[in-house]
């Protein structure tokens, strides 16, 4: 009567080996399981990493300390200058998110990038290393821009890099998009990578470093294709078909986090927004009583001034904008400039705006007609920081230091990687 | 009287069924008449027995004839006879009763006595607590009677020493931080394993992850009244036998079990008032003094920058004091009943019990609502052959209100708006943030959502024993903890959260613990006086959960709230994930001569949560005392001693994710709809164990009879290979990586001391115990700072939860004393002066860092005492901590111009207004952030020491002549205040609370809800 009890004693203790202790997570596979038939499901991976991780912190920086926003709420403060100081350090998260984000963004790039070059040769891909080019170069130009000397990564991981000087990040940036030029595919839709889309972020890298005639004929290249054409405020940013995006992330509300109106929207919207930021007194009234862009630029919700832009709420998402045919109008008058015949370019666009021709005197003028243009056109789509720090006008148009023309390293990366070294303008002055 | 002592084990079956296994026993009485006493005492050196008996009850001075029998129970049968009396044995125990009278009776006047020491629980099986060479701690609910513990942490709270028990708030439910012995692991896996009758139980939190504020805690399942004892295993000796999961020490929960008698029944009824002190330290300054300070920020920034912002004037001058405080909070009406029925046969022995709670919180619209039943049943079958059960199931309700971290967090924002804000509208809509207000209407966020979680679980075991031959018997159980949680978070239409069209999540959670244990476990004793009790055994577990959740949004009113009419799912998941473990247990104690113990300990574990080459850990340890009062030598019977050390290796694999090891691709990264994969999960495949060596010395020692009783402990615990989500340099593509990155150690002291003595009616049983505890790191991947989260870092040499930020000296007083760098920025005479580490004139925080103290206490401890005087009895509890800093998070009301956030009036009255009026407060300065946001500095850094008095009870027993003419055994009426006082140098209301319980992120305050105090009136009563 006793031995069987014995005997499943034994059973029991035996029973636990074997499969027991081998578990495996039900919404991945291990990494070593990936080849390169899963290049397609890595690529669409890529577009949605691309989209969200720089966070809306990233997409909307050049806005936010661009002069044109300030805080909302408690922590209200009504000059611009007040809202840079602020919101600019090496701790605080408006430097650290994007930081970590583009460098996040980059990994995953970086790791597709290597399964598809192992693939052999066809069209697709091709195409899809078109794609992984494209987006390498849009992070490294959103890196250039903010940091300056960042390192240069080529493949997945790395954590001692060491920075490069900016003029070698900038030719990284522009040999990307070079390469996604000539690899991508034509373009089909604005939500897709295409040699449209590569060539014209090229225009706009060309103009940041200062190859005006390159930046130009690539932003002439497309006003001139057929593909095309400039389009009303009303349907760009309203969800409607429109001719004038080349690129535009999707930003579905179930793929990703980054929602732009909800930084800028008040509760009265009718969709909700948490209204972090608002607009200037100035910015309010930069759009003139014609211009046909005012309307969904900038509005009023209740009494609150709101950025119109993006419409989607709290309940919503709206898509990133990365490039459209405008831009390329700018960037082709300001690289043509007043003597080239930029003019042209910047007149017809304000026209298509609902705006009377301008006629500045001088190239200092013509410029400035440029940039004004650009902010008009262009608020709350990431541009106007920066604008005015390639142009050298940043510190007197806001009132700051220099050092904010630049974004410090974060503390966090300088502390885990002593290679790094803060831009000279974020070291204090008498540093022993 | 001689005093004995001997163990009595509640837990194992054979003990209270006299004469289970019939041996036989050689002892040799004189052939003559003796004294009964004399008896017992050979008794006692020849077999190996220990006798207790009640001098009131019996004559030991009678005389008895030699029995001539050789069977134990036939040989007390015979030294018995005639005197009314039985003998109760069991192993080597026996208890001298009257005949046929209930266990439950009789026991209580030999613990009161000291006449039997309880047997300690030690994991798979239990052993005389004189026998026990490791640290352990004992503690049981019903010493202290009455209070307002709702889990079973708070009810070790200040009780023992090295067990520092602390909540997160006083939020109803909300979990709290338990750390025996200092900081086990930099992981959040760091608080102990709880076992309850056997079965390792789930204590993280009971939600299912749909609420966004504090999580609920899962302990509170476990109703207080049901625990019979709650033990600590301190040491390595005592919870390597628990090996991987042991790190951070074990609490055996041992919850109550039928005795042989009559069906007794206990009720417990409880009412509570509670409301939170001390709120006048929060109070925010009226309309006046805010437009004082923030018009005098204005004119300090329009007079240093040449600006002209214009002055802030009240918009509703008529308007009087408002606060929102008191708006949202309340006193919380409270009750709790429970009843239980135990009794038993020889043959068949019961408890069951239920139990209602109905708890409030101070918050309005915040409750709980728990119910629980509980039915213990063990059954001796045959005589080699017994057989129980274990169940509990409970059913809480949660109503969540807005807490924690949250945007709408209750108490932290109702010291955010003016003074003059209101939570209406003229025409009755609500103020709207933004639009009326600063932050968010508290109302509107109460009333306009509906969030809720129920949670069901079910924790129960099962076991068949059987006794092979004398002394060797295989135990096999198996038991389960199971969960089912269900979030409900719905934001209606009008709520800051809905969207303005309404949003509701609506997750689900189940979790499922299963554990298989065979223990073979042998007892042996020998004429030359050795007695082994050895065991080995076999454990498989395995835990698995499962996620649901949807969020949908768009309702066609509030009325509608179910995901089925959302107009879009904004977010749907589901998770599911499993992990295991195969153990092999040894465990053998030896004991020569009563006086010499051995113990070794060994544990193998195997765990799916690591690569397969680093899947085994290997857990021994070894034990050894010494009761020197045993020895010939020492002379003095009243005084007790016994010296124990104790090595042992324990693990930790806590805090850790179910795959962390794996590098993974992930899904669910799709675009425009198509799936993708992303490499999202770097793992680390060298992820391996957390091991700590601990060495353990204690003495304890009782005087005059156990009147006083003190045990001295001093432990040092090495922990290597540390589990840690290390950070690593974002360009790595990770912010982070799991890992094993260094080492760390925990020395202390422990004391405890205790008294027990009657006089008369007069009874006082009093408790103390203290305990210094430091920690440090002693390796880490460099010797470089790595900073945890903003206000702490780790440093070989610093303790594991330092604060690590900037200095902060005083104020300037004038603007010469401020360095040309700083006066650049804006700097000026009224401005904080913070230490220039580097002295490059700058103040930034990679270079101007430094460590600042702890959040970790030099010493905590306890002191409680309770006294009784005929039906009387009056109890108390104090417990503290010294040195232990807090940082304050929240800023809000500090900021004197920066941004509009109303002023905290203290901070207001106590700016810097000019030369020597302040080194402390700064001036009012507007739009500037250098002296309240710019930096994490030590000027909210505060000293969290304090003396809490935790409970206060007075009780009294009606007297049984009474009681029993209305059908009741006893009644008992008691009045209980908890929290009654604090005294501490925080200048806020509670040093306890913490918004993190991660031992590198702990102490900081966010100003979330304080421990409440509570007035209670109970009744108990038994017949």
């Amino acid at each position: 009567m006793k031995r069987p009890l014995l005997i499943l004693c034994i059973v029991m203790l035996s029973a636990g080996c074997g499969k027991y202790l081998e578990k495996y997570p039900h919404n991945g596979v291990p990494r070593e399981n990936i080849t390169m038939e899963d290049a397609e499901l890595l690529v669409t991976g890529m577009y949605n990493i691309a989209q969200y991780k720089p966070t809306f912190n990233g997409w909307a920086l050049f806005d936010l300390i661009g002069g044109d926003i300030i805080r909302t709420g408690a922590t209200n403060v009504n000059t611009a200058r007040l809202m840079v100081e602020g919101a600019i350090d090496p701790d605080k998260s408006i430097v650290t998110t994007p930081w970590n984000g583009y460098f996040a963004g980059l990994y995953q790039i970086n790791s597709v990038l290597e399964i598809i070059e192992s693939m052999p040769d066809s069209q697709r891909r091709k195409e899809m290393l078109g794609t992984c080019h494209f987006f390498r170069g849009l992070y490294y130009y959103n890196l250039v821009t903010r940091w300056r000397n960042v390192p240069i990564i080529k493949g997945p991981g790395g954590e001692n890099q060491v920075q490069a000087e900016e003029a070698s990040v900038w030719e990284f940036v522009a040999e990307e998009f070079r390469k996604s030029y000539l690899l991508s595919a034509d373009f089909s839709s604005k939500n897709y990578v295409s040699k449209e889309a590569a060539s014209a972020l090229l225009a706009r890298t060309y103009l940041a470093m200062g190859r005006k005639g390159d930046a130009a004929a690539l932003a002439e290249g497309l006003i001139d294709g057929q593909l095309f054409s400039l389009a009303d405020f009303s349907s760009i940013f309203r969800g409607k078909t429109n001719a004038e995006e080349i690129f535009t992330f999707a930003n579905l509300i179930q793929e990703s986090s980054v929602n732009l109106s909800s930084y800028y929207y008040t509760k009265d919207s009718g969709v909700g927004g948490a209204y972090n930021f608002m607009p200037t007194a100035e910015a309010m009234n930069m759009y003139s009583e014609s211009d046909m862009r005012k309307e969904v630029s900038v509005a009023m919700q209740g009494s609150n001034p709101v950025l119109n832009k993006y419409c989607g709420g709290d309940a919503g998402r709206d898509p990133i904008y990365i490039v459209r045919l405008a831009e390329m109008y700018l960037i082709s008058a300001e690289c043509l400039g007043l003597e080239g015949g930029g003019l042209e370019r910047l007149n017809e666009l304000r026209r298509f705006r609902g705006l009377e021709d301008v006629n500045p005197s001088d190239e200092e003028a013509f410029l400035d007609a440029v940039l004004q243009e650009r902010r008009l056109e262009l608020f709350g789509e990431g541009f106007r920081w920066y604008d005015l720090v390639r142009t050298g006008k940043y510190t007197s148009t806001v009132g700051v230091d220099a050092k904010y023309t630049v974004l410090p390293i974060p503390a966090r990366e300088l502390s885990l990687n002593g290679n790094l070294h803060q831009h000279l303008l974020w070291q204090a002055k008498n540093a022993i | 009287m001689k005093r004995l002592t001997l163990c009595f084990c509640l837990l194992t079956l054979t003990l209270l069924s006299s004469g289970l296994a019939a041996q036989e026993n050689i002892i040799t009485f004189p052939q003559k008449r003796m004294r009964l006493i004399t008896a017992f005492d050979l008794i006692e050196e020849q077999g190996g027995y220990a006798v207790a008996y009640n001098e009131e009850l019996i004559n030991i001075n009678r005389k008895v004839a030699p029995p001539k029998e050789k069977n134990i129970e036939d040989i007390f049968k015979s030294l018995l006879k005639g005197t009314g009396m039985e003998a109760q044995i069991s192993d080597r125990m026996v208890l001298i009763v009257p005949v046929n009278r209930d266990a439950e009776d009789v026991l209580p006047w030999y613990h009161t006595h000291n006449m039997i020491e309880e047997s300690v629980i030690v994991g798979y099986g239990s052993m005389n607590r004189k026998d026990i060479s490791s640290a352990v701690e004992v503690f049981r609910p019903e010493e202290i009677r009455g209070g307002a513990s709702q889990s079973v942490e708070m009810v070790m709270q200040g009780r023992m020493a090295g067990v520092n028990v602390r909540s997160s708030s006083g939020s109803v439910g909300s979990r709290s931080r338990v750390s025996i012995r200092g900081i086990g692991s930099l992981t959040a896996g760091n608080e102990p394993l709880y076992v309850v009758d056997g079965i390792p139980i789930s204590n993280t939190t009971a939600d299912a992850g749909g609420w966004d504020g504090e999580q609920l805690n899962a302990l509170s399942d476990i109703n207080p009244d049901d625990i019979e004892s709650v033990q600590i295993l301190k040491d390595a000796a005592s919870a390597a036998i628990y090996g991987s999961r042991a790190t951070n020490g074990v609490v055996l929960i041992t919850t109550k079990k039928g005795l042989r008698g009559a069906p007794r029944v206990n009720l417990d009824a409880k009412c509570s008032l509670s409301y939170i002190p001390s709120l006048h330290k929060l109070k925010v300054a009226d309309a006046d003094l805010y437009l004082k300070v923030q018009n005098e920020a204005i004119d300090n920034y329009n007079r240093q920058t040449g600006e002209s912002v214009a002055h802030i004037v009240n918009p509703y001058p008529e308007r009087g004091y408002f606060s929102w405080t008191d708006l949202v909070l309340r006193t919380a009406v409270s009750w709790k009943a429970s009843a239980s029925v135990s009794g038993g046969t020889d043959k068949v022995r019961y408890y069951i019990s239920a139990n209602a709670r109905n708890n409030q919180g101070v918050i309005i619209g915040s409750k709980a609502e728990k119910y629980g039943v509980r039915a213990n049943v063990e059954a001796n079958i045959k005589r080699w052959l017994s057989v129980g059960v274990n169940i509990n199931a409970n059913y809480n309700y949660t109503h969540h209100v807005p807490n924690g971290n949250m945007g709408t967090s209750m108490l932290t924002h109702s010291l955010e708006h003016r003074p003059w804000d209101r939570p209406y509208r003229e025409d009755g809509t609500y103020t709207i943030k933004d639009v009326d207000l600063l932050h968010y209407n508290l109302l509107q966020a109460l009333y306009e959502q509906e969030a809720f979680n129920r949670n069901y679980r079910a924790i129960g075991n099962a076991f068949v024993q059987i006794n092979f031959i004398d002394g060797l018997s295989l135990r096999s159980s198996v038991g389960g903890d199971f969960i089912y949680s269900e979030d409900y978070v719905y934001y209606g239409s009008k709520h800051m959260y809905g969207n303005s069209v309404g949003k509701l999540t609506d997750a689900r959670k189940a979790y499922t613990s299963i554990v298989t244990d065979n223990v073979l476990s042998y007892r042996k004793s020998w004429k030359c006086r050795l007695d082994l009790d050895a065991m080995i055994g076999h454990s498989l577990s395995t835990d698995a959960s499962s996620t649901a959740s949807q969020t949908g949004q768009g309702f066609p009113s509030d009325d509608f709230n179910v995901n089925s009419v959302a107009a879009e799912y904004i977010d749907v998941t589901s998770g599911r994930t499993s992990w295991s473990m195969q153990s092999f247990i040894f465990r053998t104690t030896l004991k020569y001569n009563g006086r010499y113990l051995l113990t070794v300990s060994a544990r193998a574990d195997g765990t799916s949560k690591f690569a397969s080459k680093n899947r085994y850990g290997f857990f021994p340890s070894v034990s050894g005392g010494w009761i020197i009062s045993q020895e010939p030598f020492w002379k003095d019977s009243r005084t007790e001693m016994k010296i124990r050390a104790s090595v042992g290796s324990t693990g930790n694999q806590g805090g850790i994710g179910a795959y962390a090891w794996m590098p993974l691709a992930n899904g669910g990264y799709n675009y425009l709809n198509e799936s993708g994969i992303a490499f999202m999960t770097k793992g680390n495949k060298k992820l391996k164990w957390e091991k700590a060596t601990q060495y353990n010395l204690g003495v304890d020692a009782s005087f005059f009879e156990g009147r006083f009783t003190t045990t001295v402990e001093l432990f040092r615990k090495d922990t290597r290979d540390l589990l840690y989500n290390k950070p690593i340099s974002a360009t790595s593509g990770f912010t982070n990586e799991i890992c094993n990155i260094g080492a760390m150690r925990n020395d202390g002291i422990e004391l405890t001391l205790g008294s027990n003595i009657s006089s008369g009616e007069f009874r006082w049983q009093g408790g103390f115990n203290i305990s210094f505890i430091s920690n440090r790191l002693t390796a880490l991947i460099a010797d470089e700072v790595l900073t945890t989260g903003s206000y702490h870092a780790l440093k070989v040499g610093e303790e594991v939860g330092s604060f690590y930020m900037i200095k902060m000296l005083g104020i300037y007083q004038s603007d010469d004393e401020v360095p040309a760098e700083q006066y650049a920025q804006g700097v000026r005479a009224g401005d904080v002066k913070y230490e220039d580490v580097n002295g490059d004139g700058d103040i930034d925080t990679v270079n101007d860092s430094q460590f600042v103290g702890s959040a970790n206490p030099l010493f905590t401890g306890g002191l409680s005492s309770r006294f009784t005087w005929k039906g009387f009895d009056l109890s108390f509890l104090l417990s503290f901590s010294y040195g232990n800093k807090i940082y304050q998070t929240w800023t809000g009301g500090l900021r004197l111009g920066n941004g509009l956030w109303p002023s905290q009036e203290s901070e207001a009255l106590a700016r810097w207004t000019g030369p020597g009026t302040s080194n402390s407060v700064p001036r009012a300065i507007y739009g500037m952030t250098w002296n309240s946001t710019k930096f994490i500095s030590t000027r909210y850094l505060h000293d969290g020491s304090y003396l809490r008095c935790r409970s206060l009870s007075l009780g009294y027993t009606l007297p049984s002549y009474a009681v029993r003419r209305i059908g009741f055994n006893e009644l008992k009426v008691y009045f209980s205040a908890d929290n009654l006082f604090i005294l501490s140098p925080y200048r806020y209301i509670d040093p306890e609370v913490t918004t993190s319980l991660n031992a590198t992120k702990y102490g900081t305050d966010c100003m979330w809800l304080p421990e409440p105090r509570t007035f209670s009136f109970g009744i108990k009563a038994r017949f």
